[in-house]
């Protein structure tokens, strides 16, 4: 009854699926979490290390968490302490890029205690998490349109370090808030221009140059107004192991943010790839994002849910393309641990203007920063 | 009054009015007033001083901001709930009498006892919920916090008491309801004045404390019993039109005042142990914010609670439907107070008692939206007995099975329980009515079969006003014969009362005891459906054909269930599966409906596949066919419509996978299903990158066609295409006349036709006058609206400021909010924004102390206070803190304190702090006396800028005021930095110059170690460091100091100790103990009290002990002043006896005198004479002495005779005169005739 944080009504999980949605909205929800049955059934079973280094980030960004894993690692409890953010270091783990570790600090950073200035360092951009670049160029505009803004918003690439070695450097900033704003993001608007960033290191700095250019080729058939930024670091700031890759963002009228990305195999894994074949790929797939479509593209789907869900007791919409799979859990989360739930509308498609639309429609639980000082 | 002494008419003489009358005057006259002043001295009128200026700019600017307020969204509901009127005030200030003649006033109803709310429709859009509150500071803290309007009575013949001032900052600190004084017992002032001078003093006093104007109402006088009809009149109309705040707590928390509780535990737990914890079901109207179903709650005075079940009811005191008439119909006057006992009806925690005399308004309403209206109507109008009837009436349970009559079973020997409490089964009705709207197929399944069992339950005769008939009656049973007694049956059985099925449970045994085999087939079945029990015991009794054979129709009538709730939503059904908890069978069942629930809307076919599988082969068959089935339903699944059951359907589904876990099948089978969820999760990498499957090929050019409309290059719509834009704007300002020359300027209409013509052209000729005509009114439309926009932006141009900014944004924020979820129907509104205020709810909770029900006491408020998101959290609350200054004593820290906070009220240890200058958090012994001090408790999270109020106990009245401090939280944490002065002392053991070796201060060099640089002070003031540890001894070290030491002087390292916060959080549970012990909650004493209820003394410090005072006598050596001194100082100051007393000559010292014998003869002879002569005078003496005496004993004799002489004599003349003036003044009266 006057059980003390929340243990009586822990959330429980099955499986090592979705650790870092579970952990994060534990922590914003205040409510414990007890998985059980992580990877038991596997080879190599319990926690992988990269997901004990995000535990270990989750324990750095908080104070007065509880976590308790068994001897196998395949249980874990995590009774979440208040979000205490300020100036943190994190070694994140090579298995995962930062951006995987990022997309957890952007759901918990506005949120915090004191404005969380992070410093993370391992691989910044990998094939299987979107990299820092493309989160720079698309989740931090969003989080604009929720209140979040001022001086502290900010994400600076300091070393860039490809996979396998790692060896990057990224220092985060985000300011606190007590309240989000809801948002009406009804019209994404028309795309007018193309923005990216092509990066090579420990490479010849030409390939950056063949990626543009190729790139271009395709983007050009559209709009006229592409510039994509090539960008060679040397020396210390080129990580441990060589790469390049492309990160393209479309821009449209109103304000919205499309991504797309691409990079080479990692150093010793797969075949080598062209520089010209990634730039037309990746050119292709900002296309297919572009016909997805939507207020925001699809690996901020659930960033912008999130901010949705958390705002005032207000109605928030926004329409976006289709639902990725991790929005889709993302929302079934959202469900069990702040009892939310949208109203999901399809949308018809329209002539010229990509594929299904969906409109998501919700009340804020009225989620209030009880972290933050007031005085 | 009098017509001369009326007040003559006064002119005036300023103002507006004033100036334009006297000029027009002038104007009359021909003397013009001069011109404007402005004009005829513009040097006056000039900037004087532009710093000036600038000032009083800035004062007008500030005086302006400072009357905003920060815009907030308006998220009042478009039906409020009733709003909270508290009537609060001392003991036998007239409450009651209060509340009683305000419900007459409204609803001319007279309520015998109140107890809980109390609601009643006051006008044709407010309602209000009136509601009683004690003077236990536990009711008065709990009601403040749900007060909307708060009704504060005063004695005035007595004055204001300390409960007023206490309730009055109690509800300052949890936000500030509206305020209404109402002054009561002024009958029993006989003096006109002193009525007055008392009104206003109390007026001004009441006026201090709420503000300048607060509203006080005067009741004057008793009339049989009651207050004045008219003064309750006006008080109704101030209640009926006030405007209330809305108030920041209340705004963001769900909240509920409980009108109704019942307890819904199983009575065969209670009977095997009267202390289970109970599950209780609370009522009451939604207020506050939206409420989630499964969120936490707190009960104050209970504890925290997980809701289990919310579901809505209809309002049971509605406002009127139409709004057109001018004021409220009688009808309409409703007034709904479920404890109070209005029109009979008492709801108590376990029963509804009905006093059948009594005439309820709102039934009637309700009874005319409900189908069996009729039906309840023709029974009210028979004559017959429902003994009588229940023996002749038949009901068949299944379309084709044979109708049952109430013989049959009595046939079969059951027996027939008594029951003494008249409508028990209706509560049941209502309750089960209002929240599984949904199970009631089941229900009615089930209550099917109970009915034989009960058909014989004849006593149940009451019928109740509010039964509710199913919906869907016909499909589920067939009316035989007669349909009324049957409808009237049906209810009656419908409620599946927990106690009901076991009391018919154990009926059953008896019935298979007694005769088995005379069981009629129809009935066995039923009973094996009824419920689980049932079914176990004829598992039991039965052999095992038996059984099979009963599962096989089970089966069946599950199915029937489903086909018949195939309309009814998914959730409906599974919780309709549940509730009925039958055996395994029943749980494939419920995996089968599930199944066809998710493809509920059209597939119909589909279960009838199902149910001709079930019917023909048997129980395992449903299986067939279900990949397929599965696979329909993913397709279907797939299409974008539904995209909400992708999402949530699945999740809900894969829930209950979780729940249902390792059924057995049979208590043999081990059911192992596929767990989705784990495959999900192999399937899926922790990522939000959403790759793309299946990648257009963008050379081709019908792809890159499909996206050419989401890039500005592409075309775009008519209304924001660049082209049509500049057309619009020409037609738009296309048409003027040009006043100076005459010339008509028309725009291009031509042109837009063009466009429009080109348009049409291409879409192919669809053209038709009316699309035409269209066309041109939606252009006219659009340029009305165009024109609109202009005229609006040139004329808030002035006023665009941020505020109206601001403002115009949550205007639109609160639109959207209303209008979003508007058209939708309550169950989907309720599952995307929760349970909206304004409704009316039913709340499920389980575990709760059986104190709770057994002590449960509708007087005292109850009220359910919803909890946001990690509120229900306990950690360390920094809270700035100031002692309340009508407290008699200061606060200690350490000692416990019972806080306010939130929707709780708890006990906790607060240690008080105050911030130092440079941000340490110094821990305070006492609070300060009229400051701001910081405290930190272990306490329920909070949200920041949450007041609070701390009392030393909730037990109790005392006469001084009981509010111990009030404050606001500050901070949150999971951490505490408070620490207190440490001040560590050492001896030199050595000295050299400024340098010295201390011993003492540490144990160990490790800890000098962690003290090196610490600055050290000794008693004398000297500064010094701390330099390094000494080997030996050990925790000596050496320190340096700006001067010498003294080997004398202590040596004093200062440093703080940081401070933990006991971990004490003790809700005060108030509402478990007995009514008559409410307010006697006591939680952990502080030291002092235990020590004085104990009788300890603590042994105090000897030295600290008073003793008597000796004082000794005090010795003064004699003054010495030096020859030297003396003799320099003048005669006048020169001592000057003592010399003379100390010198003392020869020749004065005493000499003996030897006498000769002659000498000795004659000295002798002269000593014996004198002698005699000595003698002689002696004698002497002593008669004169004697004859003195005498004398004067003579004298005084003679001396009282003559006073006595005298005293006659005085009395004599005083007679004479008296009788003289007696003479005059009887002459006197005489005289006047006489002379």
């Amino acid at each position: 009854m006057a059980g003390g944080g929340g243990g009586g009504r822990a959330v429980r999980w099955e499986g090592a699926a979705y650790l870092r949605m579970r952990l994060s909205l534990a922590a914003l929800s205040g409510r414990a979490v007890r998985i059980t049955g992580i990877r038991s059934q596997e080879l190599n079973p319990g926690l992988q290390d990269y997901e004990a280094s995000f535990i270990r980030l989750m324990d750095k960004i908080t104070n007065g968490s509880r976590i308790e894993i068994n001897e196998t690692g395949t249980t874990l409890y995590y009774q979440p302490g208040l979000l205490h953010g300020g100036r943190i270091e994190h070694d994140c783990h090579p298995q995962r890029s930062i951006g995987y570790y990022l997309e957890a600090l952007l759901y918990l950073a506005p949120f915090m205690k004191r404005p969380l200035k992070a410093t993370l360092r391992g691989i910044t951009n990998d094939q299987m998490d979107p990299s820092v670049d493309t989160l720079k160029m698309t989740a931090l505009p969003l989080m604009k349109r929720f209140g979040i803004d001022g001086e502290g918003l900010e994400l600076k690439v300091v070393r860039r370090g490809m996979a396998p070695g790692g060896g990057g450097e990224v220092m985060f900033s985000c300011p606190v808030r007590r309240f989000l704003k809801p948002i009406q993001l009804t019209d994404p608007g028309k795309i007018k221009r193309i923005r990216g960033i092509a990066y090579s290191v420990r490479v010849s700095p030409q390939i950056a140059n063949r990626i543009v250019d190729s790139a271009r080729s395709i983007l050009n058939k559209f709009l006229p107004d592409i510039y994509i930024y090539t960008d060679h670091m040397k020396g210390a700031y080129s990580g441990k192991s060589p790469g390049f890759g492309l990160s393209l963002v479309a821009e449209t009228i109103n304000g919205t943010f499309l991504s797309a990305e691409l990079v080479s195999n990692p150093q010793g894994q797969g075949s080598p790839v062209l520089p010209e074949d990634l730039g037309k790929n990746c050119a292709k797939l900002l296309l297919e994002e572009v016909y997805r479509g939507g207020c925001v593209d699809s690996i901020n789907q659930s960033l912008a849910l999130l901010c949705m869900a958390l705002g005032q007791q207000d109605v928030s919409k926004i329409q976006i393309g289709s639902l990725s799979p991790y929005t889709i859990e993302f929302l079934r989360h959202l469900k069990s641990y702040f009892q939310i739930i949208f109203k999901i509308e399809a949308q018809p498609m329209e002539e010229r203007k990509g594929g299904d639309k969906v409109l998501m429609t919700c009340i804020g639980v009225g989620f209030s920063n009880i972290s933050k000082t007031v005085t | 009054m009098e017509e001369g002494q009326k007040k003559a008419h006064r002119k005036r003489h300023s103002g507006p009015k004033a100036v334009r009358k006297k000029q027009r005057r002038l104007k009359e006259l021909g003397i013009e007033d001069e011109v404007d002043p402005q004009k005829r001295n513009p040097k006056a009128f000039t900037v004087q001083s532009a710093v000036r200026m600038a000032k009083t700019f800035h004062r007008a600017q500030d005086l302006k901001t400072k009357k905003h307020h920060i815009p907030v969204v308006d998220r009042t509901p478009l039906e409020p709930p009733p709003f909270v009127v508290v009537v609060m005030g001392p003991p036998k200030v007239g409450k009651s009498t209060l509340i009683r003649c305000l419900i007459r006033n409204f609803t001319k109803q007279k309520l015998s006892g109140i107890r809980g709310p109390v609601t009643i429709i006051t006008g044709k859009k407010r309602r209000i919920s009136i509601i009683e509150c004690g003077n236990d500071m536990n009711s008065m803290i709990d009601l403040a916090k749900v007060a909307d309007l708060v009704l504060m009575l005063t004695d005035a013949s007595f004055g204001f008491e300390m409960e007023t001032f206490e309730f009055l900052n109690i509800c300052q600190v949890h936000g500030f309801p509206k305020i209404m004084g109402v002054l009561t017992h002024l009958d029993t002032f006989k003096n006109s004045k002193q009525l007055r001078k008392t009104k206003k003093r109390l007026k001004h006093r009441f006026w201090t404390e709420v503000y300048q104007g607060a509203k006080l109402f005067y009741l004057s006088g008793m009339v049989h019993g009651e207050y004045q009809k008219q003064e309750i009149h006006n008080l109704g109309r101030f209640i009926s039109v006030m405007k209330f705040r809305p108030l920041v707590w209340q705004m963001a928390h769900p909240y509920v005042l409980a009108d109704r509780m019942e307890d819904l535990t199983n009575p065969e737990d209670i009977r095997k142990n009267q202390k289970c914890d109970r599950k209780v079901s609370l009522y009451g109207y939604l207020r506050g914010t939206y409420l989630k179903s499964n969120s936490q709650i707190h009960i104050p005075g209970v504890g925290d609670f997980t809701l289990r079940e919310v579901g809505f009811l209809p309002d049971p005191c509605p406002l009127p439907e139409q709004q057109k008439k001018r004021s409220l119909h009688e009808k309409e006057k409703l007034i709904y107070a479920p404890m109070s006992g209005v029109g009979g009806i008492v709801y108590d925690k376990d029963a509804v008692y009905i006093d059948l005399g009594g005439s309820h308004t709102h039934n009637d309403e309700e009874e005319e939206q409900r189908p069996n209206y009729e039906l309840v109507q023709s029974l009210i109008a028979t004559h017959s007995t429902i003994d009588t009837k229940m023996a002749s009436s038949k009901v068949s349970l299944f379309m084709d099975s044979k109708p049952l009559a109430s013989e049959e079973l009595e046939e079969n020997g059951y027996l027939m329980p008594k029951e003494e409490k008249v409508i028990d089964s209706e509560t049941g009705r209502v309750r089960r009515r209002a929240v599984f709207e949904e199970e009631e197929m089941a229900e009615s399944e089930e209550d099917k079969s109970d009915t034989e069992s009960e058909a014989e339950i004849g006593n149940q005769d009451q019928i109740d006003c509010e039964r509710e008939i199913d919906p869907r009656p016909i499909k589920v049973m067939k009316l035989e014969e007669k349909e009324a007694e049957a409808a009237v049956e049906r209810p009656v059985f419908a409620d599946a009362d927990d106690f009901e099925i076991d009391s018919e449970a154990e009926v059953t045994v008896d019935g298979y005891d007694d005769e088995e085999d005379d069981l009629a087939c129809e009935s066995e079945e039923t009973f094996m459906y009824s419920s689980d029990k049932i079914l176990e015991v004829s598992a039991m009794k039965n052999d095992v054909e038996r059984t099979l054979n009963s599962k096989q129709k089970v089966e069946k009538l599950s199915l029937n269930l489903v086909n018949s709730a195939s309309d009814e939503s998914e959730n409906d059904l599974d919780s309709t599966v549940e509730q009925t908890e039958e055996g395994s069978e029943i749980m494939e069942n419920k995996m089968l409906s599930r199944d066809c629930s998710d493809s509920e809307e059209c597939n119909e076919d589909y279960e009838e596949k199902i149910r001709s599988d079930a019917e023909t082969i048997g129980a395992l068959k449903w299986k067939e066919g279900l990949a397929q089935r599965a696979a329909d339903v993913f397709l279907k699944q797939q299409s974008v419509l539904n995209l909400q059951k992708l999402v949530y359907g699945a999740v809900s589904e894969n829930e209950e996978e979780d729940e249902e876990g390792d059924d057995t099948l049979g208590g043999i089978f081990h059911v192992n299903r596929p767990n989705t969820a784990s495959k999900r999760k192999n399937s899926s990498l922790d990522s939000s990158v959403f790759h793309v499957k299946n990648p257009h090929n963008w050379d081709l050019e019908e792809v890159m066609n499909s996206i050419q409309d989401c890039f500005v290059t592409g075309k775009w719509e008519s209304e924001k295409d660049a082209s049509t834009l500049l057309g619009e704007d020409d037609s738009v300002y296309g048409a003027f006349e040009d006043l100076e020359t005459g010339e008509v300027h028309t725009g291009q209409p031509g042109e837009l036709k063009q466009n429009h013509e080109g348009e049409e052209d291409n879409e192919g000729n669809v053209d038709s006058r009316n699309t035409e005509e269209e066309l041109e009114r939606t252009k006219r439309l659009e340029k009305k609206r165009k024109l609109k926009e202009m005229f609006d932006v040139d004329y808030d141009n002035g006023e665009g400021t941020y505020f109206h900014d601001l403002k115009d944004e949550m205007q639109k924020q609160a639109q959207l909010n209303r209008a979003e979820f508007d058209d939708q129907d309550n169950e989907t509104r309720v599952q995307y924004e929760g349970f909206r205020p304004g409704m009316y709810i039913r709340v499920e909770i389980e575990n709760v102390p059986y104190e709770f029900v057994t002590n449960f006491d509708s007087s005292y408020p109850l009220i359910l206070g919803g909890l946001g998101n990690s509120e229900g959290n306990i950690g360390y609350l920094q809270m700035r803190l100031k002692k309340h200054r009508w407290h008699k004593k200061i606060l200690k820290t350490r000692d416990p304190l019972i806080f306010s906070l939130g929707w709780r009220r708890f006990q906790t240890i607060p240690m008080y702090y105050i911030e130092d200058h440079n941000g340490r958090h110094r821990l305070l012994k006492y609070t300060p006396e009229h400051m701001h001090c910081s405290a930190t408790i272990w306490g329920p999270i909070t949200p920041q800028g949450s007041g609070f109020l701390a009392v030393p106990s909730v037990a109790g009245t005392s006469k001084d005021f009981r509010i111990a401090a009030t404050g606001v939280v500050l901070d949150l944490d999971k951490s505490v930095t408070i620490v207190k002065k440490l001040k560590l002392v050492g001896f030199p053991f050595k000295i050299y110059k400024n340098t010295a070796f201390i011993k003492g201060m540490f144990n160990s060099a490790l800890e000098v170690a962690k003290f090196e640089n610490a600055s050290l002070r000794t008693v004398s003031g000297l500064r010094g460091q701390l330099k390094k540890a000494l080997r030996t001894p050990e925790g000596a070290f050496r320190a340096s100091f700006e001067d010498k030491l003294l080997m004398s002087d202590i040596v004093f390292l200062r440093t703080w100790y940081p401070v933990l916060v006991p971990k004490l959080y003790n809700p005060v549970t108030s509402l478990l103990r007995p009514s008559g012990e409410r307010e006697t909650w006591t939680g952990m004493r502080t030291f002092g009290q235990l020590k004085h209820d104990l009788g300890i003394r603590m042994k105090p410090n000897k030295d600290s002990l008073y003793r008597p005072i000796e004082r000794k006598m005090k010795h003064f050596n004699p003054l010495h002043i030096p020859k030297a001194l003396q003799r320099a100082l003048p005669f006048k100051s020169k001592p000057k006896n003592q010399e003379k007393l100390a010198k003392e000559t020869r020749d004065k010292k005493p000499v003996a005198v030897i006498k000769s014998a002659h000498e000795k003869k004659i000295s002798a002879l002269l000593s014996a004479l004198s002698t005699v002569n000595a003698y002689k005078i002696q004698k002497q003496h002593k008669k004169e002495h004697q004859q003195h005496k005498e004398f004067l004993a003579q004298k005084r004799k003679q001396e009282e005779a003559k006073i006595k002489r005298q005293k006659e004599a005085r009395k004599k003349i005083h007679r004479m005169l008296g009788q003289k003036e007696k003479r005059k003044m009887k002459s006197s009266l005489k005289g006047q005739t006489e002379a």
